[in-house]
């Protein structure tokens, strides 16, 4: 074989060998939120998300369908985030039909850290393409002050337990009340009736904190061809008033289901709207009390013991101050 | 109360044994409250400090 033949030797293999990822090349994947991602922030407003979807020319896809599935962020190494059973789990599994090349939805994020969002396109043509985004939700600046303001308080309520248990008046003092913690209550929501199923079904599994459930929404089949709908399925939380995932108007034929992981165990409503042609929208509603779990020792006992450790640092740090002032104030004796 | 406990028993102990006893209790008393306010998962407990276990970031909660 001569010299010559060497390079188109070298691009047969590679064809050969990497034909399937370069025809995945040729679609390429966008994702924005709205509002942009350093602007995100746990359990704030429901984010719209949106898939864009364009060929190697940049035109977007006229058909095809994209499988999302979004993780929550990993547990971190000493602190957990105040919801511990969602982190490092599925958040939500599920399939959108493209439409001008897009893919939008809703979504409500629970947890601060880094999200994985693991996107699979297919398109009519067969074309394939698979892509992994990951993008970071900031902590609310609020929640942090509010920790820092809680610290403190503890560290000082330490401090004036420490300076008044040190020296001769130690003892006409009786402890310190405990640090006191402020609280709202949380509003009751009225429960919503469930309406009767009618021409289309609404299935949720029995929801459980940290796993994800099948929503299934379908028209019953009444017979008719075309079983296309239009599906706007929206679940909200109660307690907050936030919708915590939604998707509109999406083609479907007859049919659609997903995976959600509710986040919190509260009331949610998930209504469904099914817009046939030529016929009235067909809305269906069911109200799912979520069943919250315990949060681990693993997640609760750090913290804790971060708080105590402060308010013992206070302690030390009280009988030192009061100590030293004593001395600082004593005349000197030649 | 020192005074009582150390007439009584007819113990009398250093300054420095008697800080430690006494914050050992406040510290024990403390966290206790602070299990049972941020940690418990006691209904009424739970129901009223839901928001500000969720406000403070680092406290878990279902």
């Amino acid at each position: 074989m001569s010299l010559k033949n060497l390079p188109a030797c070298f691009i047969l293999v590679s064809v050969t060998l990497f034909g399937s990822s370069l025809s995945a090349e040729e679609l390429n994947v966008y994702f924005k939120t709205t509002p942009r991602i350093e602007l995100l922030r746990p359990f704030a407003d429901p984010i719209d998300l949106s898939l864009l979807i364009t060929g190697v020319e940049g035109r977007p896809v006229k058909q095809g369908t994209v499988a999302i599935r979004l993780e929550a962020p990993r547990p971190g190494r000493f602190f957990s985030t105040d919801m511990p059973l969602v982190e490092g789990t599925l958040l939500n599994e599920m399939q959108l039909p493209l439409r001008q090349g897009r893919a939008n939805w809703k979504q409500l994020f629970p947890i601060r850290g880094e999200y994985r969002l693991m996107v699979d396109v297919v398109t009519a043509d067969g074309s394939k393409a698979s892509k992994v985004l990951s993008f970071a939700v900031r902590e609310n600046r609020q929640k942090w002050l509010a920790l820092g303001a809680f610290s403190a308080g503890l560290f000082i309520l330490g401090f004036v337990a420490g300076r008044v248990f040190t020296g001769a008046r130690a003892g006409e003092v009786a402890l310190i009340a405990a640090a006191v913690l402020l609280g709202g209550s949380a509003a009751i929501s009225n429960a919503q009736q469930n309406t009767p199923a009618g021409p289309a079904i609404l299935e949720i599994e029995p929801a459980t904190v940290g796993k994800p459930s099948l929503v299934r929404w379908k028209l019953v089949n009444d017979g008719a061809a075309d079983r296309s709908a239009a599906l706007t399925l929206t679940i909200t939380h109660l307690e907050k008033q936030k919708v915590v995932f939604a998707v509109e108007k999406i083609a479907v034929p007859g049919e659609w289901s997903m995976k959600f992981n509710f986040p919190d165990g509260a009331e949610y409503r998930v209504a469904a709207v099914g817009t046939i042609s030529g016929r009235t929208p067909v809305r269906t509603e069911e109200v799912i009390a979520v069943t919250g779990v315990e949060p681990p020792l693993g997640a609760t006992a750090p913290v804790l013991s971060c708080f105590v450790a402060l308010i013992a640092a206070g302690l030390g740090v009280g009988r030192w101050t009061k100590r030293r002032a004593p001395a600082l104030s004593r005349p000197l004796v030649s | 109360m020192e005074k009582t406990v150390a007439s009584r028993l007819g113990i009398a102990v250093s300054e420095r044994i008697s800080f430690l006893i006494k914050s050992g209790i406040f510290l024990s008393v403390c966290g206790a409250t602070l299990f049972f306010a941020l940690a418990a998962s006691y209904p009424a407990v739970h129901d009223t400090l839901h928001n500000a276990r969720h406000a403070l970031a680092v406290v878990p909660c279902h």
